[in-house]
């Protein structure tokens, strides 16, 4: 089929394709180099996109970090008492949330625990012991994370990627105010403290409603399941790392996905479910690497 | 070339694109001292995206930027925060900050880029709200005010530290008439009252007629045409006379549709 002629073009000139033509009718075969090249891109484009987040999250923790610095060292100017509200935010109204998720799973796995050891063996006498150890080492740092993962860093993304799809973000830096030092920076102050605080207490919640658990289902004597003499300095030290670190990560990872929130509600929403998901990830990821680290820094120890 | 003459803030050659499409492609413009020039065009053609570029909320892919002469297109964000004391800008949504006040709204920069104290900088902020008839209001949540008076709160939170040049975002879009000619009338005082340039960008021809000392036309990524309104109106150019009758039939190709 002809293309239509265009009475402004030199007779014989190529004209524009068609509609109804086969699509490629007119379009060159693609030569393997072609081929190879768009491959390239696609792989290239691909890798850009992939290493846009780990960028980010990289960007926000320096920055938080060079914040941090500058508050240390008298640099910036802060709000009085920033600090104490994000405490209070993150942490006071955290503690029923977190006490009552933990106390649950210190009951079901102590239930769980006893049940399986009681089939095989009918010997429950050694599970305070390790329990113990478990939480104070793990359980009580990692599951306070996770807690803290899905209320703090929801929290914090739905906030600040409000904040940065509404402009607000952009008027308080022409306020003179730099961001990360205003918002990020006091929540994650107030985070590595808080972690630590509510690991400690949702631990010793788990403890006790195990322990609750044993001697009401399997008539566990409470004297030996709460022997707390195998728990040494290193479990303790171990769990007091990881609770410090997920402090960090949680708040962190929640100000990268709200400061980067595009778009309206629909970006908000997206960095909220983004934040909730990597700061799980960033936990688990975390306390892996700090379980490993231990185990071979401290061979037989934990 | 006298002092009102002379460029206060230029743009350079300056290329700015999203995702690999281009917005502004090698746009250049000088805005002189204590003028009203509005800049103009479209919706999406990247007006906003130049005066954003002049406050380092977004940065230039290539080209220049300069203020007094010198770049600024290369300031850190440290660095930039003394220049946004002199250039200041009130965002098209007014944007204030919802958990404030409307008085801590306007003292916030008082405290943060010029060092009072909280309760220096709400007595100044006070002073501030009154300049804009707004002082009767401070109390008030910026949830709790119309339009028209977040848009005078942020107007004064701007000129709080009184800057050099103020950028107006679509200063008077989502007001009503006689709000936005308040706006107006306040846009036109500044080079008079306050000493300050202002940079606005714009699509009300109401405002354009009535405010602008010149005004240039953003088309395709660079000014098109630049001249004071009565030079624009008598413009030949089709481009120019379709944008000022606003009409929808003729040569222009309008991004935002």
């Amino acid at each position: 089929m002809m293309p239509q002629a265009d009475p402004s073009s030199a007779p014989g000139a190529p004209g524009p394709p068609d509609s109804r033509d086969p699509p490629g009718a007119l379009s060159p075969r693609p030569t393997l180099l072609g081929r190879l090249r768009e491959a390239v891109i696609a792989v290239g484009a691909l890798t850009l996109a992939a290493l846009r987040w780990p960028a980010q999250l990289a960007a926000v923790l320096a920055d938080t970090a060079g914040g941090v610095v500058r508050r240390v060292t008298g640099r910036s100017r802060h709000r009085r008492g920033d600090v104490l509200v994000q405490l209070h935010l993150l942490g006071n109204r955290s503690l029923g949330f977190v006490l009552i998720t933990l106390g649950f799973l210190g009951m079901v796995m102590a239930y769980q625990a006893c049940l399986q050891l009681s089939r095989i063996t009918g010997d429950t006498s050694q599970i305070g012991q390790q329990f113990l150890r478990l939480v104070t080492s793990d359980l009580a740092a990692t599951l306070t994370g996770l807690m803290l993962a899905t209320r703090v860093g929801a929290g914090i993304a739905a906030e600040l990627g409000s904040m940065k799809v509404t402009e607000q973000l952009d008027a308080l830096r022409m306020s003179g105010v730099l961001p990360i030092d205003y918002l990020v920076v006091p929540r994650v102050l107030a985070s590595m403290v808080m972690t630590v605080v509510l690991s400690v207490l949702g631990g010793l919640a788990m403890f006790a409603a195990a322990g609750l658990t044993a001697k009401l289902s399997f008539q566990v004597n409470p004297t030996v399941f709460f022997d707390a003499s195998s728990v040494t300095f290193t479990h303790l030290a171990v769990g007091l790392v990881k609770a410090l670190s997920y402090g960090v990560a949680v708040p962190v990872v929640a100000a990268a996905c709200g400061l980067t929130a595009r778009g309206s509600s629909e970006g908000v929403g997206h960095a909220t479910t983004s934040a909730v998901i990597g700061g799980s990830f960033a936990v688990l990821t975390l306390d892996l690497i700090w379980s490993i680290a231990a185990y071979l820094a401290f061979p037989g120890r934990l | 070339m006298s002092e009102r003459e002379a460029p206060l803030l230029e743009f350079r050659d300056v290329d700015k694109a999203f995702d690999g499409k281009p917005v502004l492609s090698s746009m250049s413009l000088s805005v002189r001292r204590h003028e009203r020039l509005f800049l103009v065009g479209t919706s999406g053609v990247g007006k906003s995206v130049a005066i954003r570029l002049l406050i380092g909320l977004l940065r230039v892919d290539a080209g220049e930027l300069r203020f007094h002469g010198a770049r600024i297109d290369e300031l850190s964000e440290a660095a930039l925060l003394p220049l946004r004391r002199k250039i200041g800008m009130v965002f098209q949504h007014s944007t204030l900050f919802d958990s404030m006040t409307v008085l801590d709204n306007v003292a916030l920069p008082l405290r943060k880029h010029g060092g009072l104290g909280l309760a220096a900088a709400r007595v100044a902020a006070r002073e501030r709200l009154a300049a804009v008839r707004m002082e009767q209001h401070a109390a008030r949540m910026p949830a709790e005010i119309s339009d028209g008076m977040r848009k005078r709160v942020a107007i004064a939170r701007t000129l709080a530290m009184r800057p050099e040049v103020v950028l107006f975002d679509e200063p008077t879009t989502g007001l009503d008439p006689v709000s936005a000619r308040h706006v107006d009338a306040l846009i036109a005082e500044l080079p008079a009252t306050a000493g300050v340039t202002a940079l606005v960008v714009s699509h009300d021809l109401i405002s354009i007629r009535t405010v602008a000392d010149r005004v240039a036309l953003l088309y395709r990524g660079r000014i098109h045409a630049l001249g004071t309104p009565a030079e624009l109106a008598a413009s030949p150019d089709p481009v120019v006379a379709q944008f000022l009758a606003g009409r929808s039939q003729g040569p222009m190709d309008t991004p935002g549709f």
